[in-house]
């Protein structure tokens, strides 16, 4: 037996002195390939790594970054790109490098939270390149940050959640109980509350970006427990789906597309959503980086800049079988007198289309769950507290972790 | 059905040499056949093989980094090697990463500001270790004492382990710098390991993984408690007889298993991500892959040490495929596990014999090969 094993650990031995004869013997063909390269004519050209924390067919977050990349690299013909899919956090410092060293890469978006210390270090490692990471704080002379707001879209929802549910509990599949959620959840409450001040919001936290299963699940027993609407953030249209079961049998359940457009997996229940476009962020960002204007800021984008849409498929704002029950459903607003659900969810868009922004849903005042005035009455929220939220709005029934 | 019968034998184990070329030929089968399902996207196989090993072994970036994953492989390996061996299926290797790493984090935490900066790493490692070791005493003790399957007790224990850190991390833990984001706070540098300069590679820990395999190899080898665990592995009833307690032999072997795998997930919490984040992200399913590199080693802790290099440069190489060939994730996948599959596939050839036999009822007796004096090449007596 021993005799057997020793003989078993030379085997791997002589295979390690295999491979790396074998590697060595091909590493060599690099430089004749750079050599040859060298002597054509010099055309500026950009490359940009993109670093995906999920599987790009996710349908959800991945997938929109990805849509944006592909649209970019049909569109500059200087632009040349590599990817890199379900990369681990802890797998992230690693890739960053092979995409300068080896993909020769320009720059490289890092397009998840678990991502920013590592791009953080690999500014500082690679000065003359540039870092763009996604949803983070943290800046650099050579690292920007940029996202893709969605809680006004949010907000619109819950507007139509409040037109539209009969039972008067709003069921929420929530991803992470990170700021990010907490804020989209706090905006659909606004909305809810604007239209339908009763109804309340009830949360199920999946502890997972991307889990169809287990947001199947929560849906599920959301709806059991009497809701009839359901908004998520989940990267799978899971949630639409189940909606769409509860209504094809009879029983309505009426859903929000997050992220994607995901009305075609549920045409009676999806009512509406959000719809992220990250176009013209990473255009904006590329084309000033190939006119060498570029300089590392922070980028948050929403409806006014066009990276926040609403709907649930790429040319309705709203599903259009839910047109005729939002027009029917009227309220009292203090400023627009008597209006329609729908006329105020138009109304809104445009004033949060505004250069301005004249209206935002984060205005006072708001208090949280406790009781507490968290905004006093006509102060807007700023950047930095919507950044760092923390705390649920009166008619959220759910608890954030402690 | 075919005119031919196969009948699998078990014979005396295979020779070095055929052994040899069994794992080779398995590796290499295993990396071309995977390699040959691309020719569909147009890439020849050679260039994807080469272009892995490049990834994996190519420069000594790509070495820094199979090592940086073989570190941890290798501790959880080393430990599981040990665990197998006395017929204690560990499969909560993953949750005894976790304990480490949370109780390294809590010295990293909050004993740290207080402690002279030279305590602070043995005392993490010394928790970690400890943690770990707890953790996995614990199936130990609830299969001696009260006979329950500790695939099952330790196996759940896996996802005790995770939900204790996604509690700590979205709750007590939570950093008051991380805007809010499940993570603790950054450590303070005394708890950082140091690492070899521009790489992920910290030295502490790979002088402890080499130190680990040839103390647990001296300890399987010479010394009375790796023989009580060799006849207990090998024959239970025959230690019951010898009066070997079956108790003591399990809880020691648990406290190196689950110990080495606490020292992993301090390694991870230390150098990798310097605080402590949510479970997934801690362990990266290094305690399920620990398992194939403790087989792959033949659960031999000195094997274990090139099964992890292999393993860790399968999972770096990988890369590749996506950066260079655009190619999805799921390939890197494919190819561990079309390559593990032939491995462990190859394993039957060591110990057993095919014999094929025509179906022909009037001469029953015919064997066309191979004869009975050969056992895969080679008999021994």
């Amino acid at each position: 037996m021993r005799d057997r094993n020793s003989a078993i650990s030379f085997v791997f031995v002589f295979t390690f002195i295999f491979v790396t004869a074998f590697t060595s013997v091909f590493a060599q063909e690099n430089p004749t390939v750079a050599a040859t390269a060298s002597n054509q004519v010099i055309v500026k050209k950009i490359k940009a790594g993109f670093i995906y924390v999920g599987p790009v067919a996710d349908f959800g977050w991945s997938y929109a970054h990805e849509q944006s990349r592909k649209a970019l690299v049909a569109s500059f013909p200087w632009l040349e790109s590599a990817i890199v899919e379900s990369v681990a956090e802890s797998d992230c410092a690693r890739v960053i490098d092979r995409l300068i060293v080896e993909e020769k890469c320009d720059v490289v978006f890092t397009t998840s939270f678990g991502y920013m210390n590592d791009t953080l270090k690999a500014a500082a490692r690679y000065p003359d390149k540039s870092f763009l990471h996604c949803s983070g704080f943290k800046r650099a002379k050579n690292l920007g940050t940029y996202f893709a707001e969605l809680y006004q879209l949010y907000y619109l929802n819950g507007l139509m959640a409040g037109a539209l549910t009969k039972s008067g509990k709003i069921g929420y599949v929530a991803a992470h109980p990170t700021p990010e959620i907490v804020r989209h959840i706090n905006a659909l409450a606004i909305g809810l509350r604007e239209v339908n001040p009763r109804a309340r919001i009830d949360i199920k936290w999946l502890y997972s970006w991307y889990d169809p299963a287990k947001a199947r699940e929560a849906a599920e027993s959301l709806i059991t427990e009497g809701c009839d609407v359901l908004a998520f953030t989940e990267d799978s249209p899971a949630v639409v789906q189940v909606g769409q079961e509860h209504t094809a049998k009879g029983k309505p359940v009426y859903t929000f597309s997050h992220y994607s457009p995901m009305q075609k997996y549920g045409e009676d229940s999806c009512v509406s959503g959000q719809l992220v476009d990250w176009n013209g962020l990473y255009e904006g960002i590329l084309l000033q980086m190939y006119a060498g204007v570029w300089k590392a800021d922070d980028r948050w984008w929403m409806l006014k800049e066009g990276a926040a849409k609403l709907g649930a498929s790429p040319d309705q704002c709203i599903n259009p079988k839910f047109v005729e029950p939002l027009k029917k459903a009227e309220i009292q607003d203090p400023v627009l007198g008597k209006v329609s659900v729908y006329d105020l969810i138009f109304k809104r868009v445009s004033q949060m289309s505004e250069p301005g922004v004249l209206f935002d849903p984060f205005t006072g005042p708001l208090k949280d769950q406790a009781g507490k005035e968290r905004l006093k009455p006509g102060e807007r929220a700023d950047q930095n507290a919507l950044w760092t939220i923390d705390w649920f709005i009166d008619n959220v029934d759910g608890t954030l972790p402690r | 059905m075919f005119g031919f019968s196969v009948r699998i034998e078990r014979c005396q184990p295979a020779s070095t040499t055929l052994s040899i070329v069994i794992i080779l030929s398995a590796m290499t089968i295993g990396l071309f056949s995977a390699a040959a399902l691309f020719v569909f996207k147009g890439f020849s196989p050679l260039t994807i093989v080469s272009k892995i090993l490049t990834g994996a072994f190519g420069s000594r970036f790509a070495w820094m980094e199979t090592i940086a994953k073989a570190v941890p492989l290798g501790l959880v390996g080393i430990g599981l090697a040990v665990a197998f061996r006395g017929k204690f299926w560990n499969i909560g290797a993953e949750g005894q990463i976790l304990l480490g790493a949370v109780a390294a984090s809590g010295i990293a935490l909050f004993a740290a500001p207080h402690l002279p900066d030279k305590a602070v790493l043995p005392m993490m490692l010394t928790a970690g270790f400890a943690a770990g070791a707890i953790w996995g005493v614990i199936p130990a003790l609830l299969r001696t004492r009260f006979g329950v399957n500790e695939v099952v007790s330790t196996l759940m224990m896996n996802y005790v382990a995770a939900e204790l850190v996604q509690y700590l991390v979205y709750g007590p833990w939570k950093g008051a710098s991380q805007m809010g984001f499940p993570y603790s706070d950054e450590f303070v540098s005394s708890a950082v390991l140091p690492t070899f300069y521009g790489t992920r590679v910290a030295w502490p820990m790979l002088v402890i993984v080499i130190v680990a395999a040839f103390v647990t190899w001296f300890l399987i080898t010479c010394t009375r408690w790796g023989f009580e665990t060799r006849v207990i592995g090998e024959n239970p009833e025959a230690a019951r007889y010898a009066g070997i307690s079956h108790a003591r032999v399990t809880i020691i072997l648990m406290i190196i298993s689950g110990g080495l795998a606490g020292l992993a997930g301090v390694g991870e919490v230390s150098c990798i991500h310097q605080h402590l984040t949510t479970s997934a992200a801690i362990s990266s399913g290094y305690g399920n892959t620990g398992i194939i590199v403790a087989m792959l080693g033949r659960l031999h802790p000195i094997g274990v040490l090139p099964a992890a290099i292999f393993l860790g440069g399968l999972l770096v190489g990988g890369d590749v495929l996506q950066t260079s060939f655009g190619m999805p994730f799921a390939s890197v996948n494919l190819f561990t596990a079309v390559i593990l599959l032939l491995l462990i596939t190859g394993d039957v050839f060591l110990d057993h014999r095919f014999r094929i036999r025509r179906d022909c009822p009037a001469s029953s007796t015919a064997v066309i090969a191979p004869s009975d004096s050969t056992c895969g090449g080679k008999m021994r007596n």
